[in-house]
């Protein structure tokens, strides 16, 4: 058992009463699929879950880094603009270079831009809201600049695989995304790293003290999460089979929400990727769904919104019930 | 009695004429036997063109007895957000898309997955670069470019021109700015093109040029525009020196800050597009595709050209939905 399933059970209300925090939300997927699959029966099909695994795949990405930094304490509004210059950058090496070096190349980008955002995160007083909002105009001008505006184009025809392929029935997007939470969740549940970031995101003077480099792993963690938008841009790139300057706009915010839905408590030291996995598939469903039964985007705007509040909500309601026992 | 009578003529001959060249050069099909379900994909709806594109869309799809799910993307920036719409659509099994890309390049691979699909695309307004889509319905931006440099080259036979052209590298604005340069250079000699100037497309950008303009040029006679948010600006730069009305403004575009400055005089000239026609004919295309009809590859709708003398007189129904109009 971990630390985090320690403290959930901690958390929760003695004997045979339902465990909230871990029924609640995959009841209301679960409630969710039955409300859009009765009014459009599309909801189920599995081009429509295929759909649904591709959309969702760059934000699982962003949200998989955005966990740690959130995890340890920060946060890294940079991401969607990440996404930006890896599709603008990525785009130009995979026209000049061809494909292993625009891909690699592309994911390079955004992880030495995560660098220089943990560098300064570690090493100054700047707090990590100030510094990625900084990277975010940052980046985002740099795309700008870069290409003055325009797409660009001419992009090999085999890179589109990477969005559009399918490994066997599964589409490649959706591979992508659930390596990375496996990969992830191991190395926040199984090595020294991810201890050490709980323990930073939870007191980090006492991880410090404990005689952790507190630096250098939170230099670790804004790497770690350019690297995620750096897969992720590259996903997107395919997708789009172009260079967009424009793309990612917001994303970062979703991100977030994904994370916090899931029930991670922003302020550090508790959460895990099972819950930021439900809270993407959350906002991916609830999307998919609403478009499916053809509600306007402006309300689906208002049901997002309702729904962040609500879960965060809920949740403190249920730590606060279950601790008053 | 007589002036209501002649209104009443004005109306009817505006009509007939606006029925005569507008809409009705790509007639309503028969309503067909099947309901069918038509995917629409707009850029913004908060772009008044847009809303009343939608209403043609929708309206037209009443008459013909099919339905509209009607996607928007909010913003030429949220491609991520039309391709998932779209996916959307695909998944939904519509019969057919209505498609006005916010990226000519990123939309490609998602109008493979439609077509691929078996489901038709009619690109409408915007265009995307894949050629698989059966059937293209726009404006034709030479057009628009060549009506704007006739016009000048009527009312002023000599004089000096400056030019704004709006985003650099956005196709609409550079086809418009191309053949109205073109046009003047080729059949009016005595018309000077003294400067051309690219911006964003909004009013801030036009005062600012124009007011450059104003002070690197002593005389200039008129100011061409690829678009109405810099020539809103420009009206603002003239109106501040008192040569609001004496400097001509040239604009494609008609928004209502437009049309109030055409009716005050300021806006000498607005060749305006004609959305809701756009729309009426891409649910119209669709139709004859899913009934197995032949359809051209390309439908280019017609232009208005809307000075104060003609303002009263132009039907408007084929430009923007009806006031309080929403969709759904």
């Amino acid at each position: 058992m971990t630390a985090d399933d320690a403290a959930v059970v901690a958390d929760a209300p003695r004997g045979s009463r339902v465990p909230w925090d871990r029924v609640a939300l995959p009841l209301f997927i679960l409630g969710m699929g039955l409300v859009f699959g009765s009014l459009n029966p599309n909801f189920y099909s599995w081009t429509n879950v295929t759909n649904v695994a591709r959309q969702s795949s760059v934000l699982a990405l962003l949200a998989v880094g955005q966990t740690f930094a959130i995890v340890s304490g920060g946060i890294d509004l940079s991401v969607g603009s990440l996404l930006a210059i890896v599709s603008v950058l990525g785009s130009m090496q995979l026209v000049a270079l061809g494909l292993v070096p625009g891909v690699v190349g592309g994911v390079l980008v955004a992880t030495l831009a995560g660098a220089v955002s943990g560098a300064l995160v570690a090493l100054t007083k700047i707090p990590p809201f100030i510094v990625t909002l900084g990277m975010l105009s940052l980046a985002r001008g740099t795309a700008f600049t870069i290409t003055g505006g325009m797409p660009v184009v001419g992009l090999p025809a085999g890179f589109e695989a990477i969005g559009a392929g399918s490994l066997g029935p599964l589409p490649v997007p959706g591979v992508i995304a659930v390596v990375a939470f496996l990969g992830a969740h191991f190395l926040l549940r199984a090595t020294p790293f991810g201890r050490y970031v709980y323990a930073m995101g939870g007191n980090e003077a006492a991880a410090v003290a404990a005689g952790i480099n507190v630096r250098l792993h939170k230099f670790f963690v804004y790497c770690f999460s350019g690297f995620c938008a750096g897969v992720a841009g590259i996903v997107i790139t395919s997708r789009t089979l172009s260079g967009q300057p424009t793309v990612g706009e917001t994303l970062e915010l979703y991100a977030i929400a994904a994370v916090v839905i899931g029930g991670t408590r922003l302020g550090g030291g508790d959460g895990s990727l099972v819950r930021t996995l439900l809270g993407v598939v959350v906002i991916a469903v609830l999307g998919n769904g609403l478009n499916l039964i053809n509600v306007s985007s402006y309300i689906q705007l208002i049901v997002i919104g309702a729904i962040i509040i609500a879960a965060v909500g809920f949740d403190l309601w249920r730590r606060e019930h279950g601790s008053a026992r | 009695m007589k002036r209501i009578l002649m209104a009443v003529g004005a109306l009817v001959i505006g009509a007939t004429l606006a029925w005569a060249a507008g809409e009705e050069a790509y007639p309503r099909p028969a309503k067909p036997a099947k309901a069918y379900t038509i995917g629409v994909l707009v850029p913004q709806l908060t772009n008044p063109h847009f809303l009343g594109q939608a209403y043609g869309y929708v309206d037209e799809a009443e008459r013909l007895g099919a339905r509209v799910i009607l996607h928007d993307a909010g913003g030429y920036q949220f491609l991520d957000k039309q391709i998932a719409q779209m996916e959307d659509l695909i998944a939904s099994k519509v019969d057919a898309i209505a498609l006005v890309a916010v990226s000519g390049p990123g939309t490609v691979p998602v109008v493979d997955r439609a077509v691929g699909a078996g489901i038709p695309v009619v690109n409408v307004n915007v265009m995307t670069n894949n050629d698989k889509v059966a059937i293209r319905v726009r404006s034709d931006d030479n057009v628009i470019g060549e009506t704007m440099a006739k016009y000048l080259h009527e009312r002023l036979k000599t004089g000096s021109v400056v030019m704004q052209s709006g985003v650099a590298g956005a196709s609409a604005f550079e086809i418009r700015a191309k053949a109205f340069r073109a046009w003047i250079e080729k059949n009016s000699p005595g018309i000077k093109i003294l400067g051309e100037r690219h911006s964003l497309n909004t009013p801030d950008q036009g005062l600012k040029n124009m007011e450059d303009f104003l002070q690197t040029f002593p005389r200039i006679d008129a100011v061409y525009n690829s678009a109405d948010f810099v020539a809103i600006g420009a009206a603002q730069a003239l109106k501040a020196t008192g040569k609001a009305g004496k400097v001509m403004i040239v604009t494609a575009d008609f928004q209502p800050d437009t049309e109030r400055l055409v009716r005050e005089g300021v806006v000498t000239q607005a060749v305006v597009q004609q959305p809701v026609t756009m729309g009426r004919w891409a649910v119209r295309a669709a139709i004859n595709i899913l009934e197995k009809r032949q359809v051209p590859k390309l439908l280019y709708t017609p232009i208005l050209s809307v000075t104060k003398e003609n303002i009263a007189s132009v039907d408007l129904s084929t430009v923007r939905a009806p006031a309080g109009w929403k969709p759904r």
